[in-house]
């Protein structure tokens, strides 16, 4: 059993994917900021792909780099996007 | 890439997806954060498998914390009034994102690429993101320090409201 980066690349489209899909069928607008993360580790699983597969010989780390900052990034977004929620389900 | 971490990266990836799925179909606040602790937890298994595990640890408390906010008492439910022909809608898009990106890998000229496991290399990251990328490291803190007090002015002015 082996895994190219086709099939990282396949995992990633699909989580992006299901993002998507969490993000337009969620009725409740603060669950579908929960959808934020998910379409950020899609995206953090192909730079860590790239960098491990398309790299040979060279710098590996990129990709983990943008992983890493996607994953902050992601964190930052739920706790503000759930922050606004919040308020406007007062009103 | 050897069999064991191949068995790796597969498991970790239906652990995600079925996170994913949960976070999208579950009813519930606490399911939903569990959903998205369980993506969390695939997410850092995967990059594990990559070789990646300093972007594992941080990936993995980055989702357990989104999961702690999803799930907390804090929430609050803000019904739009987007009618089910629009999430139909929304969701044949994303079926078509999904296909869009399957064949673009697919049909992508990759399949020759190597694998090569690496260390753990924490202190080479952190001298990557500290001293070669350090703005948008900085540009990243930033993001984050105005999110989290707009997030929190957000919820002291709701707790005022009330």
């Amino acid at each position: 059993m082996s895994a190219n980066l086709v099939s990282v690349f396949f995992v990633a489209g699909g989580i992006v994917a299901v993002g998507a899909f969490a993000a337009g069928w969620r009725r409740d607008a603060a669950a579908a900021v929960a959808a934020v993360p998910l379409m950020f580790a899609g995206a953090g699983i192909a730079f860590a792909g790239v960098a491990r597969f398309a790299a040979a010989g060279g710098s590996h780390l990129v990709g983990q780099e943008l992983a890493v900052l996607l994953a902050i990034t992601a964190l930052a977004l739920v706790a503000l996007g759930l922050g606004i929620a919040g308020r406007e389900a007062t009103r | 890439m050897d069999s064991l971490h191949a068995i790796g990266f597969y498991v970790s990836s239906a652990v995600l997806l079925i996170g994913g799925l949960g976070v999208a179909l579950l009813p519930g606040r606490p399911l939903r954060g569990a959903a998205l602790a369980l993506s969390g937890v695939g997410l850092a298994g995967i990059y594990v498998s990559l070789s990646a595990a300093f972007a594992a640890a941080v990936a993995l408390i980055c989702y357990l914390a989104c999961a702690f906010m999803v799930a907390g008492p804090q929430y609050r439910s803000v019904e739009t009034a987007v009618g089910p022909l629009w999430r139909q809608l929304g969701a044949l898009g994303a079926a078509a994102l999904l296909a869009v990106l399957a064949y673009s890998a697919f049909r992508g000229d990759f399949v020759h690429a190597s694998y090569s496991v690496g260390p753990f290399a924490a202190r080479a990251v952190a001298s990557l993101m500290l001293a070669h990328d350090v703005l948008a490291t900085e540009a990243v803190a930033v993001l984050t320090v105005v999110a989290i007090a707009g997030a929190t002015a957000a919820w002291r002015v709701r707790d005022r409201a009330r």
